[in-house]
């Protein structure tokens, strides 16, 4: 098994700081998934499909092959695509897209706990690794991020971190940084809400822009960096993330990139791409591939239309699956730094109530909230360079919880210690590969 | 007898009170001299919200008020980016790149450079440069023929100071 305790050799980090690893890195990329927006143990890892949820007896399966291993349901799908002639809608199962699932390859945690049973709580928890239950919308997180603690202690450039949002809604485009005292924006991570960045709006806004040359931006920036250092702005004064110059030039030029790429068509997308989710995983994809970051975490939300369409919410889970499995092929076969150099963790922020709403779809299914125990009962996957074949823990077995995803990471690049001193995390988390 | 003595005074009283009460008032206007209000840059401690930042911005390079729609719009791409500053750029690069903003010739910079300073002073900043600002942006247009009104005004717009009042 591996473990958090090697001392690695001191290295000095780009602030002239000189550093001692706490322990190994495991690998040189982390890809973090918040999966989907609140996940029902039974239908994705207990893989029950509509034998828990809507008494359809003898309809158990998995509809998530890409992540998990086990045969799919061969009763009354409707989780797939549309084969058209009058065939049921959503008849035929997207095809699997790697060769062995996740499950078969990596980690599975079979039964963590959540945090809240809300969605901004979740994913702060995933985020910050703490136990801030008190969060508020509209607000940053209270305590630091992912991003803070690796730009902090890893010593990782701003264009090494990045958060792809699912949209500006719920308050997501907020997490890329706390305004903790001790860390804040000038360690926050990068970050696009990219379906509204790239989409039609944006064009709009942002698409006729000026291709300024390096003589052009050159005697601008000096001018406003004159002009910045005559009012003295003070660091607790910041209200938006920190990059450099050439930094922001190389973020503009990415913007006009994908705008020009979009027009050729040579955005990558999952075969299937129907939904909000595979948007923002293609443009995770083009981060990815253009500025190979050293940690990027993207958010999906589509499988929420659960609370009102629970039809709906199995497509958007059989998507989920199969735009992650997507994404995780494509790291492996297009981008060349980060293959097998990378580790996808997967979670959900939270899960799903056990009892259904009154809300009838279709075909006549009931719809989940989420707001009792079962939705706080959550799962994760790693899958990746030093992450051994395992499965760690069971239905009525919790092992973990979402707090520890960020102590995680940190044992994955080598600072598990100076993570794990900072006073804002769960006391009670820690590595999962010191769970295994 | 007693009480009719108490009456005339208080009559007598009342009437000395009601003429000293009916004296003219003078006619007394008050002035108050022209002066403009500059603002201190110290006291900027209030930043901007993104749809104050763009309206303003916009009204000043345009002379014409944003549309709630455009500004609705575009609040919410610069929302979008992470790092605002990156999208206020970008944003600003595309005003650049039309054709009805109300800025002055690159000739009427060069022609005097010592009030175009202070004039982007006043029109940005709504104060009147240092002696060492107004050094500075003279002596850095003067020497770098290369600079133009649109890189002065890029640079006021983005800066942190801008985004301050």
């Amino acid at each position: 098994m591996v473990t958090a305790g090697t001392v690695a050799a001191p290295y000095i980090l780009p602030t002239g700081r000189m550093f001692a690893r706490t322990n190994a890195p495991k690998a040189e990329y982390v890809v973090m998934v918040m999966f989907a927006g609140g996940v029902r143990q039974q239908e994705s890892v207990l893989q029950r499909y509509l034998d828990d949820s809507q008494e359809v007896t003898g309809a158990a399966g998995n509809i998530m092959p890409n992540l998990f291993t086990g045969i799919a349901p061969d009763r009354k799908i409707v989780y797939g695509t549309d084969p058209g002639g009058g065939a049921t809608r959503g008849s035929e199962p997207i095809p699997r897209i790697l060769s062995q699932s996740m499950e078969d390859t990596g980690a599975v945690f079979k039964e963590m706990s959540a945090i809240s049973a809300g969605h901004y709580v979740g994913l702060n928890t995933l985020i910050t690794g703490s136990l801030g239950t008190a969060q508020g919308l509209k607000t940053r997180p209270k305590y630091p991020t992912i991003f803070e603690y690796l730009r902090k202690h890893a010593g990782f450039a701003a264009l090494d971190t990045w958060f792809i949002a699912n949209g500006l809604g719920n308050s997501t485009p907020l997490l890329n940084s706390s305004k903790n005292e001790d860390y804040g924006l000038q360690y926050g991570g990068n970050m696009f809400a990219a379906p509204y960045t790239f989409g039609g709006v944006g064009r709009e806004i942002l698409g006729n822009g000026k291709p300024y040359s390096r003589a052009d931006l050159d005697p601008m920036y000096f001018m406003k960096n004159f002009l910045d250092q005559s009012f003295g702005l003070n660091p607790n004064q910041l209200e938006t993330i920190k990059n450099t110059d050439e930094e922001k030039t190389k973020i503009k030029e990415f913007i006009r990139a994908v705008f020009q790429r979009q027009d050729q068509g040579l955005i990558p997308r999952p075969p299937v791409s129907d939904n909000g989710d595979a948007v923002t995983i293609s443009y995770a994809a083009e981060v990815l591939r253009h500025f190979k970051p050293k940690f990027l975490t993207l958010n999906m939300s589509a499988v929420d239309g659960c609370h009102s369409n629970f039809t709906g919410y199995l497509r958007s889970l059989h998507r989920a699956d199969h735009s992650v499995g997507w994404l995780w092929n494509y790291i492996q076969n297009n981008i060349p730094e980060m293959s097998g150099k990378t580790i996808m963790i997967i979670a959900p922020e939270c899960g799903r109530n056990l009892n259904p709403n009154p809300i009838l779809d279709e075909n006549d299914w009931y719809a989940y909230d989420h707001s009792d125990a079962n939705a706080m009962r959550v799962w994760s996957v790693m899958v990746g360079k030093n992450v051994p074949k395992i499965s760690v823990g069971s239905e009525g077995n919790k092992v973990g919880k979402l707090t520890d995803i960020v102590p995680t990471i940190a044992d994955i690049f080598g600072v598990y210690d100076e993570v794990k001193a900072s006073p804002y995390l769960d006391p009670q988390s820690k590595s999962l590969f010191l769970r295994m | 007898m007693h009480n009719s003595g108490k009456n005339i005074t208080a009559a007598f009283v009342m009437t000395m009170l009601l003429i000293a009460g009916c004296t003219k008032e003078k006619n007394v206007t008050f002035g108050v001299n022209d002066k403009v209000v500059y603002e201190d840059k110290s006291l900027k401690t209030k930043r901007k919200s993104d749809a104050e930042y763009i309206s303003i911005l916009y009204t000043n390079l345009y002379q014409v008020p944003i549309s709630p729609n455009q500004l609705y719009k575009t609040q919410n791409v610069i929302y979008s980016i992470g790092d605002r500053n990156v999208a206020n750029e970008m944003v600003l690069s595309n005003y650049f790149n039309t054709s009805t903003l109300k800025i002055p010739k690159d000739s009427e910079m060069r022609a005097d450079v010592a009030a175009f300073v202070e004039k982007c002073y006043k029109r940005f900043f709504l104060r009147y440069p240092s002696e060492g600002e107004k050094t500075f942006f003279i002596n850095y247009i003067n020497s770098n023929p290369n600079v133009s009104v649109e890189m002065v005004y890029t640079a006021f717009s983005v800066s942190d100071e801008y985004q301050y009042y």
